[in-house]
């Protein structure tokens, strides 16, 4: 950086990406400015409450409650705070249904949005070069990669998140599940099915 | 940067998607040190999402291409921190020596349930406006063709093609202003759709669409395009 | 590839001109070597410009970039040798290591009179063609939204965009089909003169235009 090179600018740093996080947590921590147990807190979020179950818990929801499909398509905000889903990079959702004609995927072309209350952390294939790119010029190739094959008079929409607006897909409830509870309707419904890369199977 | 490499949408070249059965949330212990950090030191960084995604859209292409998600990560928060004063490069060089240094207290750190509480809260990016919309739902609207130097949301495969509207969503934060802490700047967000043959061409499949949230300065009537 | 890094006509991000007072031709042994063999092989190996071109492209975006320049010829030229059957890798390395494999030969190298020759007439890449112009110089004409997997010489910030011509240059070789060895299927070559405003949007100079070379099925007739 131009302005500090009188300082240890010159020193090399680590090769060790760990051990240089950890001397910057140290150097943080030591002035006042992180708690490491906050840090902590953080990485228990993602590791072990936030993820695609909540977003999976939202669909079985929407699949066997039609006035809760309803205010999830009209605000999935404010649906899926019902359920306890919300927070950064979550203020504002939105969820986009997949039908017999409409075949829904989501990607940030620009950076990696993703919609953290109700999925986690993005998996790295969605953060990846290949599907930042690919996802909005050749999306029924990117889909076939999955095995997802969509006939070719089906619509496709891409959703690419640019703004503060997070998206959900809604997938299509598999059929002959009409006996399964919310729970173990839950247990079908896969991450990628809520971005859209996967449809959720019997 | 506007035009750098990470606006990536229709790139070629990058190969298949790679995908990673039962991938963890992290692969290494230091990639989630490193999301803690960011959160936890938001505060004192006095930073705001629009210009951390410009700070690392300004890497040197080659640079960010080949950095790994959270490495990129790092190295900005390595480098903002050091910009910012929050630690100094003497003491950095301390501790990769495997030196330790002195506490020195000069801030007060956040609190794990504060943590929690700003995790669960979130922070709303709506802002409320006086002006009346210039798009309605249903109109046609042109995205302009713009190359600003400095950091925007319009992704370039967009620009110059014809969409249609399809959801107003109020004011919003305005990024190309936000990311330069020129102020908020709110204006108001639509979502536009386009047809996938708009964008790439008559070899696209004409039952394809692309949705892109767009802010109204973004946007021209589609009679008035050029 | 069509997309890829290599076109960055109006990309940002990568600073200054880097600019070397009394350039040598070559930096460096290798390079002199990389060159010369680029020049001697292309047509032992049967392989044009435009296939070389469409190699290279296709180098993962992330390593073209940080590629130097003659890095990225001797990658091409390795990997052409390669394509071709002349040699596989692990007789590349062996021979690196200083090992000596047994490799017959095949074919009669260009000598270097034949060599100093062909620099000195080079190769023309015009054709006669029959068919008459579809453009003439003044037409306005926009260059298609176009965004073929395969190789292609019409650089993405172009696309969708009107402009003039101002030149018709006659046939040349087509580098979409030439690339890809499906023959040279010659077309109508023109000159375009875009605004830069056109291309750019309006803070772009009105004095300032972009010329392009571009081959006819790359264009349409102007609405």
């Amino acid at each position: 950086m131009p302005h500090d090179s009188h300082d240890h600018d010159h020193t090399e740093p680590p090769s060790d990406l760990a051990l240089r996080v950890k001397a910057l947590e140290t150097a943080l921590t030591r002035k006042g400015y992180v708690d490491p147990a906050a840090v902590d807190a953080v990485v228990d979020t993602f590791e072990t409450k936030v993820g695609p179950r909540n977003g999976a818990a939202v669909v079985a929801k929407a699949w066997t409650d039609p006035e809760f499909k309803q205010r999830l398509l009209d605000d999935a905000s404010a649906a899926c705070t019902e359920l306890g889903f919300s927070g950064q990079q979550g203020e504002q959702l939105k969820a986009v249904e997949n039908t017999d004609d409409v075949h829904n995927m989501v990607v940030c072309t620009l950076c990696s949005c993703y919609p953290w209350p109700v999925l986690g952390l993005p998996p790295s294939w969605y953060k990846s070069h290949a599907y930042r790119s690919r996802a909005v010029i050749e999306p029924r190739a990117v889909l076939e990669e999955f095995g997802v094959s969509i006939p070719e008079d089906k619509e496709v929409r891409v959703w690419d998140s640019t703004a503060e607006l997070r998206y959900l897909v809604l997938p299509a409830r598999p059929a002959d599940t009409d006996d399964l509870s919310e729970e173990a309707l839950a247990e079908l419904v896969t991450r990628d099915a809520m971005i859209g890369t996967g449809v959720v199977q019997a | 940067m506007t035009n750098s490499v990470h606006d990536m949408g229709g790139m070629h070249g990058f190969g298949p998607i790679p995908r990673e059965d039962n991938e963890p949330v992290f692969h290494e212990p230091w990639e989630g040190r490193v999301l803690g950090l960011m959160m936890t030191t938001g505060a004192h960084l006095k930073g705001n999402i629009d210009n951390t995604r410009s700070q690392s859209e300004m890497l040197p292409p080659a640079t960010y291409l080949s950095l790994a998600y959270y490495e990129r990560w790092f190295l900005r928060l390595e480098r903002v921190c050091k910009e910012k004063g929050l630690v100094s490069a003497d003491d950095l060089a301390t501790l990769w020596a495997g030196q330790d240094i002195a506490e020195d207290l000069v801030a007060e750190p956040i609190a794990p349930d504060d943590m929690r509480r700003m995790f669960a809260n979130g922070r709303s990016y709506n802002r409320q406006l006086n002006t009346s919309a210039l798009f309605t739902v249903g109109e046609t609207v042109c995205a302009k063709n713009m190359n600003p130097k400095g950091h925007t949301r319009l992704p370039r495969y967009a620009r110059g093609k014809i969409g249609v509207v399809t959801a107003e969503h109020g004011g919003q934060i305005f990024p190309d202003t936000n990311a330069t802490f020129s102020g908020e700047g709110p204006e108001r967000l639509y979502t536009v759709r386009f047809q996938a043959t708009d964008l790439w061409g008559p070899n696209a499949n004409p039952k394809d669409t692309v949705f892109i949230d767009l802010w109204e300065p973004y946007l021209e009537a589609a009679d008035t395009a050029s | 590839m069509t997309n890829s890094v290599h076109d960055m006509g109006g990309m940002h991000g990568f600073g200054v001109v880097e600019h070397e007072d009394s350039e040598p031709v070559f930096q460096e042994e290798w390079q002199r070597k990389t060159f010369g063999l680029m020049m001697t092989s292309l047509g032992t190996l049967q392989v044009n410009l435009d296939h070389v071109r469409s190699r290279m492209e296709s180098e993962a975006p992330a390593t073209y970039l940080s590629l130097g320049y003659y890095d990225k010829w001797f990658l091409t030229l390795e990997k052409l040798a390669i394509d071709k059957g002349v040699i596989n890798r692990d007789d590349l390395t062996k021979l690196a290591m200083g090992e000596d494999v047994q490799l017959d030969r095949e074919v009669d190298p260009i000598p270097a009179e034949g060599m100093l020759a062909f620099i000195a007439t080079g190769a023309t890449a015009a054709r006669q063609i029959e068919t008459p112009a579809s453009f003439k110089v003044g037409d306005q004409v926009r260059a298609k939204t176009l965004n073929p997997s395969g190789h292609t010489r019409l650089p993405r910030y172009v696309r969708g965009h009107i402009g003039t011509v101002i030149a018709d240059q006659g046939g040349q070789i087509y580098p979409d089909s030439n690339a890809t060895f499906s023959g040279e299927g010659p077309e109508r070559l023109y000159t375009v003169q875009f605004q830069a405003t056109e291309l750019w949007g309006k803070d772009a100079n009105p004095k300032d235009t972009v010329c392009i070379d571009l081959w006819e099925p790359y264009l349409e007739a102007a609405p």
